[in-house]
């Protein structure tokens, strides 16, 4: 599997370390303990499709929301994780 | 008060003995550890990129690089190291972080590497194929040509690349303790090329 990263363009996966789902979302510090439970511990294991957190270790260091087919390893999206985390932040006047 | 006086050593002093190594009468790659050279990561603080840019283009008339590249010569050159990070590296006596810090001021955070990385300097008409050995990025100078930079593995060792000039040579900075392993794995790969190992320099 080889991704293109968005900083040092198309490298090989030893480059890389996979770091986890992307798709969860950490909750408010006040939530109940079942809402971090399933935040922790409980993770969808999707045929196809999904949206995983890869480090650049051995290249510039940059984390990466790599969107990927996990039966076929093709790869449809890369985004800088910074750029997907500041998209999420709310506006703030 | 006790004057304590640390002397600076070549990790590689034991490893990289100049001379000629591998196939005789053959000279595919020649090796030079670089010497003498200033070297400091740059990053850039928060919402400071651009200004830094502007500072770095007001002071030396170099063009901040936003992709892999080299932008300078060899007195003073800014290579890309990572998104919002440079390595400044010079040649000379003058104390760069000092001179850094007076022009950048606040707009980056610098750290001196000069003696936490060694950087040596590959050339020979096989310094591609040796390289192809350990290093997974195309160096085709379709694909990688004087002036563009890397951060990338050569024999599993993190390290940094750039090319020279189209002789083709490169220069390849790694982090000090690993200088002697990258050795370990640079020579057997060229030997049957030929190599010669040039004083440091």
């Amino acid at each position: 599997m080889r991704i293109i990263c968005p900083l040092c363009g198309e490298r090989g996966a030893e480059e890389f370390v996979y770091h986890g789902d992307a798709t969860v979302r950490r909750p408010h510090p006040d939530s109940s303990a079942e809402t971090w439970n399933a935040y922790v511990h409980l993770r969808d294991n999707p045929a196809g499709r999904h949206s995983e957190l890869w480090y650049h270790a051995a290249g510039c260091h940059a984390w990466l929301v790599v969107e990927r087919d996990v039966r076929t390893h093709e790869i449809f999206a890369v985004t800088l994780a910074q750029d997907v985390a500041l998209a999420r932040r709310p506006v703030t006047a | 008060m006790v004057e304590i006086g640390l002397l600076s050593r070549s990790p590689l002093a034991a490893v990289l003995q100049p001379g000629h190594y591998g196939q005789p009468g053959q000279d595919g790659l020649v090796v030079q550890e670089r010497t003498g050279l200033h070297i400091v990561n740059l990053a850039a603080r928060r919402g400071q990129g651009g200004a830094l840019a502007v500072a770095v283009q007001r002071s030396w008339g170099l063009e901040l690089p936003t992709t892999p590249r080299r932008a300078g010569d060899g007195r003073l050159a800014f290579l890309w190291s990572g998104g919002a990070q440079w390595l400044a590296i010079a040649e000379g006596t003058g104390d760069l972080e000092l001179s850094l810090k007076d022009r950048l001021g606040s707009l980056a955070s610098l750290t001196d590497q000069s003696d936490g990385r060694s950087v040596l300097r590959l050339s020979g008409s096989r310094t591609r194929e040796t390289l192809a050995k350990g290093l997974a990025i195309d160096l085709h100078p379709r694909a990688f040509t004087p002036g563009d930079t890397a951060l990338t593995l050569a024999g599993h060792i993190g390290v940094q690349i750039w090319q020279l000039d189209d002789t083709p040579s490169y220069e390849i900075a790694v982090a000090r303790g690993y200088a002697g392993s990258l050795i370990g794995w640079l020579l057997p790969a060229g030997e049957e090329f030929g190599i010669t190992v040039l004083p440091p320099g």
